[in-house]
């Protein structure tokens, strides 16, 4: 069995084209952050990254995010906010900037480097989000 | 004078105002000034798609005279065509826009 197709293609919803996630990804981006932040990161344009996450023991429970208003950069950040909900956290910090980058076609290469920023906060609020974790296993010992 | 055309609304803009007039002024080196940038909006941008022959003459026109095209990045996706553009013409936003013309400012802007 496969999973069903939800690119522009066909009519499955919600789909993962560019412009539905931006859509998506404008309204998490006002929402207020989830308990575990990441630190903020910058790229050489000057766009500005945060992700925030919750967890379940090692498995994520939630994303969000703050990023700028570049509208590849919020369909970059939407995507890993809602694909890596039920992740673990190892698992989800494998996730690199060139499978985002595969995972969304139709962004053209000048802007392509913004999964590389959106990659690298994500991961920022894994580590932090791994050593709350850590914490809690550790206090429960 | 420099002044930069922004294609703001739909109607006869690109199919008229630019094909039929500023177009082949530029190309016949008599427009009386010096274009150096062209921002798109919504369906406008259909004709930067790579092989739209309008595009394909504007296309040729801003590379001998180093004008700027750029279409609006969220009009290219919600259309699905951002990366279909002609070779070397980007998308972006309005921050991207005046990075690009910061080098070589208009005196005017023109909304069309």
């Amino acid at each position: 069995m496969t999973a069903p197709c939800r690119e522009a293609c066909c009519s499955v919803t919600p789909r993962l084209t560019v412009s539905e996630l931006f859509e998506r990804g404008f309204r998490r981006n006002r929402a207020a952050p989830l308990p575990i932040e990441g630190a903020a990161f910058t790229d050489a344009d000057g766009n500005t990254a945060r992700f925030s996450v919750d967890i379940t023991g090692e498995m994520i429970a939630g994303v969000c995010f703050h990023a700028s208003s570049c509208a590849t950069l919020i369909a970059y950040c939407e995507y890993l906010a809602e694909v890596t909900p039920g992740f673990r956290l190892d698992i989800a910090s494998a996730f690199s900037a060139a499978s985002l980058v595969e995972a969304l076609p139709g962004v053209p290469a000048l802007k392509r480097n913004r999964a590389v920023l959106a990659v690298a906060a994500f991961r920022a609020a894994l580590v932090q989000a791994t050593d709350r974790h850590s914490l809690q296993t550790e206090g429960s010992l | 004078m420099k002044v930069a055309y922004i294609f703001a609304t739909q109607r006869h803009n690109v199919s008229y105002v630019l094909a039929k007039m500023i177009l082949p002024q530029l190309e016949e080196n008599r427009h009386g000034a010096d274009v150096v940038g062209m921002f798109f909006f919504e369906d406008n941008n259909y004709v930067l798609v790579d092989g739209n022959p309008i595009g394909a003459r504007l296309h040729k026109v801003a590379k001998d005279k180093g004008i700027l095209l750029m279409g609006c990045d969220q009009c290219c996706y919600e259309r699905e065509i951002a990366d279909r553009l002609f070779e070397g013409v980007p998308i972006g936003c309005f921050p991207d826009l005046y990075q690009a013309l910061s080098g070589n400012m208009p005196d005017q802007v023109i909304t069309l």
